[in-house]
């Protein structure tokens, strides 16, 4: 069981996709329900059996072969990182079917079906340790997002499916290239001898990539990943899509498919080429300063609901891309848990603008206003992940955006050595500072971000929530939803303002025949849906400890990876070389231990002399 | 009275107890225990949830107000329990929470430090946090109280919803000023600014309200981003962000401070406070951090004493009292913080005495308050500043919770010129007796609370060598203070009875009615202030306060004279300073005995500033009573006055519009974002989207130009291949030559 639970997981959706095309489409809520449910207990199943101890390790490995000829299996596992990630995909899964029910009425079967397999692809990126299923995965995650978006979307939905789908295939492409040089030198170069995809064997060939060639493998895959997170300036199909995009699709789409980039720069970029990304770490910080400032104020001048969180993404998503680039612990377990709290936090945000958009037809804010009178337990919720979403402390987001700041401020070569004029005598670090090119200065301008999300946030609020209430024509107080909907339309196409909002009367999708009978307040599914993302909220802000420690093994790894590089580098080693720390010490993983062993094979005769010396903070002498 | 306070707070240091420095009483391996305290953020969660479900389910009545004072009771008494059986008084203990940020990765490194993170939720308790801990539940229980009847409109709508927030800013409160930590501190410090923001906004209809609860909460995020970079700054230079560590390893600094080697300390340590004290200029509304906490007015009268008046807003000051040792680390930041506090306090005094809404004065004179605060922590007189802390919660939750009985009992008037001769209408004779204790209180006025504590402030400003301009601002701020003062107790208090009722009279519920409330800026309404005389609202019946409101009131009043009597306490410059030579706070003896030192205009300051400062409140009292008492022919005018002002003209016109600051800052930074961020939406549209844009239209535009060329008729094919030949013959030749 434990072996072939992964597969199980990919396999799982896959089947009920089939069946819900089969069934009468009455029954295609349930089924896709009951697929998503399964999954999910599954991999409450897994994280049951997972050990936690050694969770830097590969667990519930298992390897079918595929393309023997190519070197080509299905190899998978996971590690503590991708753990958490696939959990908030398998509990997605439900979320998105329960958030659907009524907003769904049309072409029921094809939705359920696409967002079924979409959820086996967003599975399958997490899982694999091949890079041909990984990227098989990684791809196949466009067609499902683009049927979801092409169909079920709302006006400008076919502009929006294709933007979305070439933007981001384009990418993928680049990175795909970069990906397959890795391959080819690892076949010419490796031990092993003939083609491998293997993940673990690729890591250990790529240690010995020329230093130009890494440059040009991280540019690729940098332009594939960057796409996805999205990183400023790559971002503009995300706000469109978003905005276009069903609610279950803005919800996949923010809570799992902007993390497969970030995910990707974390177990591919980071790993295959630590050096070039290190030595490259303060322009993608800089461009992820950019977008959050850049996006954060964006966000506050947006007139439509979805767009302004739309926008928030990329703005989150550049301290995630920070917290990465700081390349310690402190800042690469902040990336890490970003991408499990945006998930979850702008994830329900989206929900929550889904069922006020089912009730009102509208998301503008001109047109909104005031619901707290009409909808508290909405506006409950609604501020309760608004703040989450600022990084208030006690929910989910501080912890990741603190530590993600803090990982930036302190990954600085600088620091002890004259910098701000610290008068600590040459060669002697600060306790907290960890070597790296970032600085005081990069978490400072980020933490710029965190005023400007208040400004937006609150502004949000400010509008939708609290004021004096504004509904648009024909939801006032006792009018007959069904009755009121044809005036409403009538009265809103007149000025034209509002055409983008406003889906234009009959679609040929018809998925405007949304009256379903919706009380003004929520209802007890959607708050069901609502209530165990908040309870995760709050309970990973309250008690981040177990996430930290089901990620610290991975994260370790991967800091003590960059740190090997040694391109933070300008440090001297001051300690006799018998002395210098193996990073892997204490979480022992079979082809880690080997391809550091091989980088520190490799290091001597490949690195110029003088310029790379992995000491790491061996010259700190306290 | 010849009490040389400052001689006795210095000397204490060498006959106190602990004989050592601040950061050794520190971080002197506290102990564990003090377990009672852990019951207060409990209690108060508890109600959180409690309340919470009370509006989930509806509940009309006062149980959420009931259930509030009880748990609030109950904090207070673990408190009060912790501190009688001296847990934590003479030295810190640490009670251990559970674990929260703490992470270690270990294994690389010789120092191993820095490579985790350890951020716990456990309450550091020494006498600095029992100080808070004592007022801030203490209040808040009687604030309860109050507001069990002050709310009562609002039973079965906002009444769950107020004291749900309400506990939770204890909480919050509680988790801030008993951290044993600065992250837990941090989450304390944005938990009571997400309370402050709900609690603002209670009134949600008023956009005025949303308004100013939104400014609240983003310009304290302004100063929470320096608190943040500061604890970003000591983890990196510490390697901790823990109290106990922090404060052990700052003491070689501190040692350097003393014996006047500035160059030995480090500039990431100086810098330290700077940063600090960014957050603890927002959070305690200080230049030029202060413009949210006058429109905080908003919320209801209870939260505005208890959180913008006796508790949240002083937790700047706590801030900096309990990181005084990073504070004694830095050649400049002290100085800075006692000139910001004084130009504050000199500021906000300046727009108080100008405003007519008795509830803005106050928030004014809080502002200006928290401005002697600092500028006592400044001036080297943590004792002091705590000092003031303490009676000025009391007076100030005092002075607001009249306001407050007024604003409740007269439909939401506020404006001074509107009320008249309050203390004889029957039934607010308590309300009145509070108001003049809290008056004199607040104007200095000779042996009671105020009085000691400014006095202390001042007294130590003319002492500290370089900060007698200081003294002196504050001295004329003193003056300033005593008249705004007793201007709204005679105009408002005494006098002729007459008084017209707010506009809520005309609509209970809230609603867009009264949008341009009772709050909003009476500059431009000066002139035609009072268009019909009170009565023409003949049927207007005001409603005295009831008990509650009158309990409380009488409690406030005994604490706010009562407080007087915590100087004479204990040996040496009373209990406070007994509390505080045993906290972080303490000043280690060489800094705080200056050797040289300043004067009064030739004398001790400390032997005659009782007098000094006696003469400028009676001063600032006698010109209120002229102006506003004796020159008053009717609720509305008073003659003397208006001509005064007339005369004045511009300046008390702009004194009024408050500076400008607003505009200004409006101007300034919001209105540029603003545009930039238009700039950057029609960029992202344009320029950003626009490339992308581009690079999709590319190929279809390449295809487009080349389709012509496909026309299907043969000669036109035949043309194309023999210019294609001549080109490609002609690059021929041409390389080929």
């Amino acid at each position: 069981m434990a072996e072939s639970i992964l597969i199980l997981l990919i396999l799982l959706p896959l089947a009920f996709a089939a069946f819900t095309s089969w069934m009468p489409r009455r029954h295609a809520p349930t089924v896709a329900l009951l697929g998503t449910s399964i999954a999910l207990v599954l991999g409450v199943y897994a994280a049951f059996i997972f050990d936690w101890n050694i969770t830097g390790r590969y667990q519930f490995e298992n390897t079918v072969e595929w393309l023997p000829a190519l070197g080509i299996s299905l190899k998978v596992g996971v590690d503590g990182v991708s753990m958490l990630l696939l959990l908030l995909t398998l509990l997605l899964g439900p979320v998105c079917v329960l958030a659907s029910l009524t907003a769904i009425t049309d072409r029921v079967r094809t939705y359920y079906a696409w967002l079924l397999v979409l959820q086996a692809a967003m599975t399958g990126v997490f899982v694999a340790r091949d890079l041909i299923l990984f990227y098989t995965c990684f791809e196949f995650t466009l067609i499902p997002m683009y049927i979801l978006i092409s169909l079920f979307g709302s006006t400008n939905r076919r502009k929006a499916a294709i933007k979305f789908f070439l933007y981001t295939f384009t990418g993928s492409i680049i990175a795909l290239a970069g990906l397959v040089y890795v391959a080819w030198h690892a076949s010419e170069h490796a031990v092993s001898g003939g083609w491998t995809f293997d993940l673990d064997r690729l890591m250990i060939a790529a240690a010995d990539l020329p230093p130009s060639a890494q440059g040009w493998v991280l540019a690729a895959l940098l332009l594939g990943f960057a796409v996805k997170v999205p990183l400023f300036p790559l971002h503009t199909w995300l706000p469109l899509a978003h905005t276009e995009a069903p609610t279950a699709g803005s919800v996949i789409l923010a809570g799992v498919l902007l993390k497969l980039g970030t995910y990707g720069i974390y177990r591919l970029a980071i790993p295959f080429v630590p050096a070039a990304f290190a030595e490259f770490a303060p322009y993608l910080a800089a461009l992820s300063i950019v977008g959050i400032v850049y996006g954060g104020l964006i966000c506050w001048v947006q007139t439509d609901i979805k767009k302004l969180v739309a926008y928030s993404s990329v703005a989150h998503l550049g301290f995630c891309v920070l917290g990465m680039t700081a390349g310690n612990e402190i800042g690469l377990s902040g990336s890490v848990l970003y991408m499990i709290n945006h998930g979850l936090s702008t994830g329900a945000l989206f929900l929550l603008i889904g069922m006020v958009y089912e009730r009102y037809h509208t998301r503008d804010m001109g047109q909104l206003g005031g619901l707290a009178a009409k909808m508290p337990v909405w506006s409950t919720f609604m501020v309760f992940f608004v703040m989450s979403s600022v990084g208030l402390p006690g929910l989910n987001g501080f912890i990741s955006e603190f530590m993600c700041l803090l990982g930036a401020f302190q990954s600085a070569d600088g620091w002890g050595m004259g910098l701000w004029g610290s008068a600590a005598p040459e060669g002697v670090f600060l306790p907290g500072s960890t070597p790296g090119l970032l600085g005081p200065w990069y978490a400072a301008l980020a933490g710029v971000g965190m005023i400007v999300a208040a400004i937006y946030l609150l502004q949000l609020t400010g509008k939708v929530v609290w004021g004096p209430l504004v509904e648009p024509a024909g939801h006032g107080d006792g009018a007959h939803h069904g009755h009121q909907h044809t005036a409403h339309e009538a009265g809103h196409d007149a000025p034209g303002a509002h055409n983008t909002l406003h889906p234009a009367s009959p679609s040929p999708a018809g998925n405007q025949q949304r009256h379903s009978n919706l009380p003004a307040d929520l209802n007890a599914r959607e708050i069901g849906i609502l209530v165990p993302l908040a309870a995760l909220c709050l309970f990973l802000g309250v008690y981040p400890k177990p996430s930290l420690v089901a990620i610290s093994g991975s994260v370790k790894q991967t800091a003590a990876i960059m740190r090997e590089a040694g391109v933070f580098s300008k440090r001297p080693a001051t300690l006799p070389p018998a002395e210098q720390p193996t990073p892997v010490e204490a979480t022992p993983s079979a082809p880690r231990e080997a391809q550091s062993g091989a980088q520190a094979a490799a290091k001597p005769s490949e690195a110029p002399p003088g310029a790379v010396t992995l000491s790491g903070h061996g010259g700190m002498s306290r | 009275m010849q009490v040389t306070l400052i001689d006795l707070a210095t000397s204490s240091v060498a006959a106190a107890l602990a004989a050592e420095t601040p950061a050794a009483a520190a971080s002197g391996t506290p102990g564990a225990g003090a377990r009672l305290m852990l019951i207060v953020p409990v209690l108060t969660l508890l109600g959180t949830v409690l309340c919470g479900l009370c509006a989930a389910l509806r509940v009309k009545s006062k149980l959420p107000a009931w259930t509030t004072v009880a748990l609030l009771a109950g904090s207070f008494a673990a408190v009060a329990a912790t501190f009688s059986r001296g847990e934590g008084v003479l030295s810190p203990v640490i009670a251990h929470g559970f674990e929260w940020i703490s992470i270690a990765w270990g294994g690389w490194g010789s120092g191993g430090l820095g490579h985790g993170i350890t951020a716990n939720f456990s309450f550091y308790v020494d006498s600095l946090t029992l100080l808070w801990m004592l007022f801030v539940t203490g209040l808040a229980t009687l604030i309860a109280l109050y507001a069990s009847e002050y709310m009562s409109h609002d039973a079965g709508t906002g009444y769950c919803r107020f004291f749900a927030g309400f506990n939770l800013f204890v909480f919050s409160m509680s988790c801030l000023v008993m951290a044993d930590n600065l992250v837990l501190l941090y989450l304390g410090w944005e938990g009571v600014g997400l309370c402050s923001y709900l609690l603002i906004g209670y009134f949600y209809k008023k956009p005025s309200a949303v308004a100013a609860a939104k400014k609240a909460f983003i310009v304290n995020r302004i100063g929470d981003l320096g608190l943040a970079l500061g604890i970003f700054l000591i983890y990196v230079q510490f390697g901790s962000v823990e109290y106990a560590t922090v404060f052990e390893a700052a003491r070689p600094y501190i040692d350097s401070f003393r014996s006047g080697d500035f160059a030995a300390i480090p500039a990431a340590v100086q810098l330290i406070p700077i940063l600090l004290m960014v957050g603890a200029f927002g959070k305690s509304a200080q230049l030029p951090l202060y413009v949210w906490l006058p429109d905080a007015m908003e919320g209801p009268t209870p939260v505005s004493a208890l959180i913008h008046a006796a508790t949240m807003v002083t937790a700047g000051v706590y801030l900096i009292a309990r990181t005084y040792p990073l504070f004694l680390c830095s050649e400049h930041a002290l100085p800075v913080v006692a000139w910001v506090g004084t130009l504050t306090a000199l500021l906000a005094a300046t727009i108080g005495m100008a405003q007519f809404d008795i509830k803005r004065i106050m928030a004014y004179s809080t502002v200006s308050q928290l401005g002697y605060m600092f500028a006592g922590l400044g001036a080297l007189t943590s004792v002091g500043a705590a000092f003031h802390v303490l009676t000025h919660a009391f007076f100030k939750a005092l002075l607001f919770l009249c306001c407050g009985a007024v604003m409740h009992g007269f439909a939401g008037q506020l404006d001074l010129r509107r009320l008249s001769g309050l203390i004889r209408v029957p039934g607010w004779k308590v309300v009145g007796v509070g108001m003049l204790i809290g008056c004199a209180n607040l104007a200095g006025f000779p042996f009671t609370a105020g009085f000691f504590s400014k006095d202390m402030i001042l007294a130590e400003a003319f002492v500290t060598p370089g900060m007698a301009p200081i003294g002196w601002l504050l001295l004329l701020t003193a003056g300033l203070t005593a008249y705004y003062t007793f201007r709204v107790f005679f105009r408002v208090f005494v006098g002729p009875v007459s008084f017209e009722p707010g506009d809520e009279v005309h609509s209970h519920a809230h609603d867009e009615a009264h949008t341009h409330g009772h709050s909003s800026d009476h500059a431009n309404t000066h002139d035609q202030a009072p268009a019909h005389a009170s009565t023409a609202h003949g049927h207007f019946h005001p409603h005295a306060p009831g008990w509650a409101i009158n309990t409380v009131l009488v409690i406030l009043s005994g604490l706010s004279i009562a407080a007087a009597g915590l100087y004479f306490m204990g040996p040496h410059g009373g209990w406070v300073a007994s509390m505080i030579h045993h906290s972080s706070a303490d000043l280690p003896a060489a800094i705080g005995e200056h050797p040289s030192h300043g004067s009064f205009l030739g004398m001790d300051p400390h032997k005659v500033m009782y007098y000094v400062s006696a003469v400028v409140g009676f001063a600032g009292i006698a010109a209120a009573f002229i102006l506003h008492y004796a020159g008053r022919t009717s609720a509305a005018t008073s003659r003397r006055a208006d001509t005064l002002s007339d005369r004045l003209g511009v300046i008390a016109r702009a004194a009024r519009a408050k500076w400008y600051v607003d505009e200004v800052y409006d101007y300034l930074i919001r209105t540029p974002l603003w545009v930039l961020s238009h700039v950057f939406h029609l960029v992202d549209k344009l320029i950003v989207d626009g490339l992308v844009d581009l690079f999709g239209w590319l190929p279809r535009a390449f295809g487009r130009s080349i389709r012509p060329s496909q026309s299907g008729v043969l000669h036109g094919y035949a043309v194309g291949m023999a210019g294609g030949l001549a080109v490609i013959l002609l690059i021929v030749l041409l390389v080929a030559w």
